[in-house]
């Protein structure tokens, strides 16, 4: 299991290095001058240029990737070009809102979604499974930022039951819980309609095995034998696609961001490439890269977890 | 020692309460004793040091924390009035005299504001060490002399005509705290030293609001709020949304949502339309082809039908521009613009001899340019122009022009642009200078005697004269056949009717001057 978990965190080094190096080539492609979108147009070209060199803009890409590198080594992410402030900083205090939105939105997605491929699993083939599938599909199909305007419109402006924008008071957990609720429920649905699907067709398949046929050759009641054995066995593929599905929330919660005006990772890495804030870029997709790769890494070492016969095969 | 012993189920189980009563927590309740006004800004705060502030937004803050000799007053002309100064008075065209009102203390037990901040501040912008983007504000200062603790003459080396309603009342002429300043190494970004406005920094939450609460120390009239919040909320429309969500007071609108707002706003709620001072119009490139042949341009200038572009991208609710001042400025063009002649257009395309033109637009990609470009491309393929629409994200954008960037600019053949200024026509017409091609004069259209009239508006100080200059300057783009004026836009803010607020003649916030109706 330790080799496991060691092999899988090297592999984790490598790709958070690969994505970085690779971003670093792609912000040194695109056009645009961020000492020009920084200082504004009274800048000068000595200011500029003065700019460019406090901030080690001029120096060549290579030199400018490995200070990158020799720094983040020291926990410095460098300096964010307009606030002067410590890229740390800036995305450590953008962070949190992220992971709150994504885990939320994922809470979301197990909380309806595992329920109903459950129940479409052990009413298969009836009505209820064929509408529950296509409402899955549906929530699949449609834009959650639709879904985002809509909730926004019905249960913030139209009931006012639930607050629009910003992410909750500082220091009030329930305010900040009220906030998230909306956000992360568009996140979330399309989530919800994945789960369903992929817990149906889990559960049709354990079902049909034998230790869950000699269970009901038992008498055991379906309750029980759905929800403790056959769910068990069905919920492992669900795992592996949460841990991708709550990384992919991490980068894809932009767009909640910006409808409900929240702080967050997606959004800071927005402005910070429309800007050209390299520093802030750079900084900002290495920390969610490394927070990807370690919920990938979670999810393995997660199914290894609950399930012995993957724990016996390492 | 006993071994903490987790089975997988209560794991499991442990989260999805914990989700669980997280989604189910109640909406907090905002029990406050204290007057709040809760407004929304375009960007957030990033750097209000007024030698480097970034944006619009910072200078909002920067106003309410701290205090200018004079400041803008609130309503429809652009007029000043006394601040931090008991009395400002212009000696002669290169000397004013000014004498502080007395009390006006610093927080952190900096003491009372003195002359010497004053000429702190403002020597700090126009010295070429410091490096500020805003040294142009004091380009003609020579010095602040000190003539006592509160009074002092601040010195021109030549006459300059926007000290009034631009230098002064804007970010140049905020004043900071010497001491405070000295001690901090001369430069803060969000955490000024020392403040004196009419309300302190209480709190910067980055991204999600900034919380200004009322100085106990201000010797000025009693701001209405204990408190304001500042929400940064860049898309207009989820503002709208959190204004009829009742979660913001104050907010600019979009100019879509304009005529419906204007009809039928929320209950409870204004609408105001105010003339922006902002200028969009379209330029051509004269140094490359096609638009090397003022022929050309001349047709560009018939065909395009800027009332058809007022009303697909600013809904009927923008005025045609005249030249690039906005009216209700000095210099602005009082004329009536020439109506859409397309028969004229192609009688010029055919006396410039070309057939086929194929020809780029270049556009930040916002929704009202593109719908703006949509209309210019189908104009001049009525006149035989095929036009490319190119849609950048303001990085590249801005950029475009730029000829220290490369040759991209010879790539560049016509561009819808926006400029923003401040109340003084130099704002405007500065970008078009011979000194500014390659830089922001991204057309390259080159007159000397444009360039002149520039400089001498710069310090003349007859209105009148100052006045003719600036239309003449207009008069000469427009001859150039370079330009296609289209519109100053407008701002729409929408507000609680319980809240009066204080607002520059173009719809710029004036957060100390809020106040409650009852």
């Amino acid at each position: 299991m330790l080799l496991f978990a060691l092999r899988r965190s090297g592999l984790a080094c490598a790709i958070i290095f690969c994505a970085i190096a690779l971003l670093f080539g792609m912000i040194y492609i695109v056009p645009g001058d961020p000492a020009s979108v920084a200082l504004g147009p009274l800048a000068t070209p000595e200011i500029k240029a003065a700019f460019r060199a406090q901030m080690g803009l001029d120096k060549p890409i290579t030199t400018q990737f490995a200070l990158f590198l020799s720094h983040v080594f020291t926990g410095d992410l460098g300096i964010d070009l307009f606030s002067n402030r410590r890229v740390t900083d800036i995305v450590f205090e953008a962070l949190p809102y992220t992971i709150a939105l994504a885990s939320c939105g994922i809470g979301w997605a197990i909380a309806l979604g595992v329920p109903l491929g459950c129940w479409s699993a052990m009413r298969r083939d009836s009505w209820l499974d064929r509408i529950t599938g296509v409402l899955a599909v549906a929530a699949i199909a449609v834009p959650s930022f639709v879904v985002a305007l809509y909730a926004l419109l019905l249960f913030a402006v139209e009931l006012n039951w639930l607050p629009a924008i910003g992410a909750g008071e500082r220091g009030d957990l329930g305010d900040q819980l009220a906030h998230l609720v909306l956000p992360s429920f568009a996140i979330g649905l399309g989530w919800v309609g994945y789960l369903a699907r992929l817990v149906r067709a889990s559960m049709l398949e354990v079902l049909g095995e034998n230790h869950i046929r000699t269970a009901r050759a038992y008498g055991l009641p379906e309750r029980r034998i759905v929800f403790r054995y056959a769910l068990r066995l069905a919920v492992l593929p669900t795992v592996a696609l949460l841990g991708v599905g709550i990384a992919n929330l991490l980068s894809g919660a932009v767009f909640a961001e910006i409808v409900f005006a929240r702080p967050g990772a997606g959004k800071l890495v927005f402005d910070a490439v429309v800007t050209r804030n390299f520093p802030v870029v750079s900084g900002a997709v290495l920390v969610t890269t490394a927070l990807f790769a370690l919920c990938t890494l979670a999810a393995d070492l997660l199914i290894a977890w609950l399930d012995p016969r993957v724990r016996a095969s390492l | 020692m006993r071994r903490l012993h987790v089975t997988r189920r209560q794991v499991i189980g442990g989260a999805a309460s914990l989700w669980v009563s997280a989604a189910l927590a109640p909406r907090a309740a905002s029990a406050q004793g204290t007057s709040v006004l809760r407004v929304r800004s375009y960007g957030d705060i990033q750097d209000f040091d007024p030698a480097f502030s970034k944006a619009a937004p910072d200078g909002d803050v920067a106003r309410c924390v701290f205090r200018q000799l004079i400041t803008y007053k609130s309503g429809n002309s652009w007029e000043w009035t006394l601040d931090a100064a008991a009395e400002i008075k212009q000696v002669d065209p290169k000397t004013v005299s000014f004498t502080l009102k007395p009390g006006i203390k610093w927080s952190g037990g900096f003491g009372e504001m003195t002359a010497d901040d004053v000429k702190y501040s403002f020597e700090r912008i126009a010295n070429p060490a410091t490096k500020s983007p805003y040294k142009g504000d004091w380009e003609t200062l020579d010095q602040v002399e000190v003539t006592g603790p509160l009074s002092g003459v601040i010195h021109l080396k030549e006459a300059f005509a926007p000290l009034w309603l631009s230098t002064l009342p804007w970010n140049a002429g905020i004043i900071l705290c010497k001491k405070a300043m000295e001690a901090s190494n001369n430069r803060f970004t969000t955490n000024p030293p020392a403040t004196c406005g009419a309300y302190l920094l209480k709190e910067w939450q980055p991204k999600q609001q900034t919380i200004l609460v009322r100085n106990p120390d201000y010797n000025g009239p009693k701001p209405a709020y204990d408190e304001i919040r500042i929400r940064p909320i860049e898309d207009e429309k989820t503002a709208e949304i959190g204004f009829e969500a009742k979660e913001l007071d104050f907010t600019g609108t979009s100019v879509s949502s304009l005529p419906k707002l204007k009809s039928s706003p929320p209950a409870g709620s204004k609408v105001e339309v105010h003339p922006s001072l902002a200028y969009v119009w379209l330029g051509m490139n004269v140094d490359v082809p096609p638009f090397n042949d003022i022929k050309l341009r001349r047709a560009v200038q018939k065909a395009v039908d800027v009332d058809a572009i007022l009303q697909a991208a600013y809904f009927g609710v923008a005025e045609r521009a005249t030249g690039i001042i906005a009216p209700g400025l000095l210099g602005h063009r009082d004329i009536k613009p020439a109506p859409r002649d397309v028969e004229g257009a192609k009688k010029l395309m055919a006396e410039s001899g070309k057939s086929g033109v194929k020809a780029t637009l270049a556009i930040l990609n916002k929704t009202e340019r593109l719908s703006a470009a949509q209309v210019i491309q189908a104009n001049l393929a009525e006149i035989g122009i095929e036009v490319q629409i190119d849609a950048h994200d303001s990085g590249t954008f801005w950029s475009l022009g730029d000829a220290s960037k490369g040759d991209q600019w010879k790539q560049l053949h016509m561009v819808l642009q926006r400029y923003t200024m401040a109340p003084d026509p130099s704002w405007a017409v500065e970008w078009f200078v011979p000194e500014q091609i390659g830089v922001w004069n991204w057309e390259r259209w080159n007159s000397t005697e444009f360039g002149e009239l520039n400089k001498k508006a710069l310090v003349e100080t007859d209105t009148k004269k100052r006045g003719e200059m600036y239309v003449r300057m207009q008069d000469l783009m427009e001859e150039s056949g370079a330009y296609v004026f289209i519109t100053h836009e407008v701002a729409g803010v929408i507000y609680r009717d319980t809240v009066a607020p204080a607002l520059m003649p173009d719809g710029r916030v004036i957060l100390p001057g809020f106040a409650a109706r009852a």
